[in-house]
């Protein structure tokens, strides 16, 4: 569990990293590690993705995010879930997928979709549309009393704000 | 059904004599509930039919199952995400890779290995002609396992599970019923998140399962468990999609060994493959 919690850690530090190396050009930066670097695990991954910037960078100007040679780290690190941090007020786009007379059954990307009422007057919103949701939590759980596990509602909640309006895209696109 | 009884101890000979089974069965490789009223024939070796049925088990991924799923595949259908943290079962702690703000991150690497085993023991019993029994209690995919069961020329069993289905089989549903000889778990909870009865019930009558575990369910029972998401409709789709792969990929291999091999096209439709 320690280890776990180093790697955690270490992937929270990554994050401000790799956000750095991402908006820095692509060409071979290979800088020395910055800051104090908790626990090898996260020293050693931060060297391997180095490592095939590098590479990729040396064999041709393409971003190595599409590439299939990238490790299951590689891909977590990258992912717009992990890099969205904590879930809660958080804006994202999902899309319908589903209606039931008033409720809205919305995909986000997430393990689970959100179900939202359908604000009066939006009738545009049809299975498809692509709305903007601000979550609040990725998973309804709760522990009750004289349980040994919580209870999971199997849905996320968020609150929906509105349609999205093609053209702005300043913020966090969820892989859907 | 006697005639069905013959046949298809003529063909699994080969696979009970060649080498030691993973399923273990007292009556010749089928899992029947009655104790056959004849006693088994002579081993009458039918080189052909032997040699199609052992060339699969010369090399250790015959069907190239590795070939059909990638590690992006796993991860853009999102089957790394687990549940939160209060839901974890203690015995998936191994295959998780971390815990990310009280969200559960399955290891994917595990899972490829675990899902490559599946796939390819899937592949060699639909391979020898084994019933295949689909099973999921989600009633959100219920129609699309059974539409996939359909797809690949299995079963699947999407609604409540009588308790005597497999073990009283007997008195349910007459005497001399082929019980399945995989049973596949899309999702091995049920509706109250308690553990599907099918897996202890698959492990009472030695019949190998495969099972999808995401971070919350039990996997000591299920033979062949592959940790992953069961609750996203993209993780579940490539599941099936997979499933249904390999299953006719290793259907279509079979003819076409038998056609290679020089068998006649099945005269007796009475079995699934019938041999000379």
């Amino acid at each position: 569990m320690a280890g776990l919690c180093r790697v955690v850690s270490g992937l929270q530090y990554r994050v401000r990293l790799s956000s750095r190396f991402l908006r820095s050009s692509f060409s071979s930066d290979s800088g020395p590690a910055e800051g104090p670097v908790s626990g090898f695990a996260a020293a050693f991954d931060q060297q391997e993705v180095l490592r095939r910037e590098t590479q990729s960078s040396a064999a041709g100007p393409k971003a190595s995010s599409s590439g299939p040679e990238l490790s299951f780290a590689a891909l977590l690190r990258r992912s717009p879930l992990i890099q969205m941090g904590p879930a809660k007020d958080a804006v994202v786009v999902g899309r319908v997928f589903r209606v039931v007379r008033d409720d809205l059954y919305i995909d986000f990307g997430g393990k689970f979709h959100c179900v939202c009422q359908r604000p009066a007057g939006a009738d545009g919103l049809q299975p498809g549309s692509r709305v903007r949701l601000r979550l609040q939590d990725m998973e309804l759980t709760a522990r009750f009393l004289g349980a040994s596990t919580d209870t999971t509602l199997l849905e996320a909640q968020a609150v929906l704000l509105g349609p999205k309006e093609a053209g702005s895209g300043g913020e966090h696109h969820q892989n859907d | 059904i006697d005639v069905l009884t013959f046949v298809s101890y003529l063909g699994l000979l080969g696979f009970r004599y060649s080498r030691a089974a993973t399923v273990a069965s007292p009556c010749g490789g089928h899992h029947y509930v009655t104790a056959p009223s004849v006693k088994p024939p002579q081993p009458q070796a039918d080189d052909v039919t032997e040699k199609i049925l052992n060339q699969p088990l010369e090399k250790p991924d015959f069907f190239r199952v590795a070939e059909l799923f990638s590690l992006k595949d796993l991860f853009d259908a999102r089957v790394h995400l687990g549940h939160k943290k209060g839901c974890r079962h203690r015995l998936m702690e191994p295959y998780l890779y971390g815990c990310r703000l009280d969200h559960d991150i399955i290891d994917l690497d595990q899972t490829m290995e675990h899902l490559q085993l599946a796939l390819n023991f899937t592949a060699h019993i639909a391979y020898r002609g084994g019933i295949i029994l689909f099973v999921s209690r989600r009633r959100q995919f219920g129609h699309l396992v059974e539409t996939t069961a359909k797809d690949c020329g299995e079963y699947a069993h999407t609604r409540y599970w009588q308790g005597g289905l497999l073990t009283n089989a007997n008195i349910q549903y007459g005497p001399g019923v082929r019980l399945p000889d995989l049973i596949i778990f899309l999702s091995t909870l049920n509706n109250v998140f308690q553990q599907h009865v099918g897996i202890r019930d698959a492990a009472k009558m030695n019949i190998p399962t495969v099972g999808v575990v995401d971070s919350n369910c039990n996997p000591s029972l299920v033979t062949y468990p592959v940790p992953g998401n069961d609750d996203t409709p993209a993780a579940v789709e490539l599941y099936c999609r997979l499933f249904k792969m390999t299953i006719n990929r290793a259907k279509d291999r079979r003819k076409q060994m038998e056609l290679l091999h020089g068998l006649s096209a099945p005269t007796s439709q009475t079995s699934r493959y019938a041999l000379k």
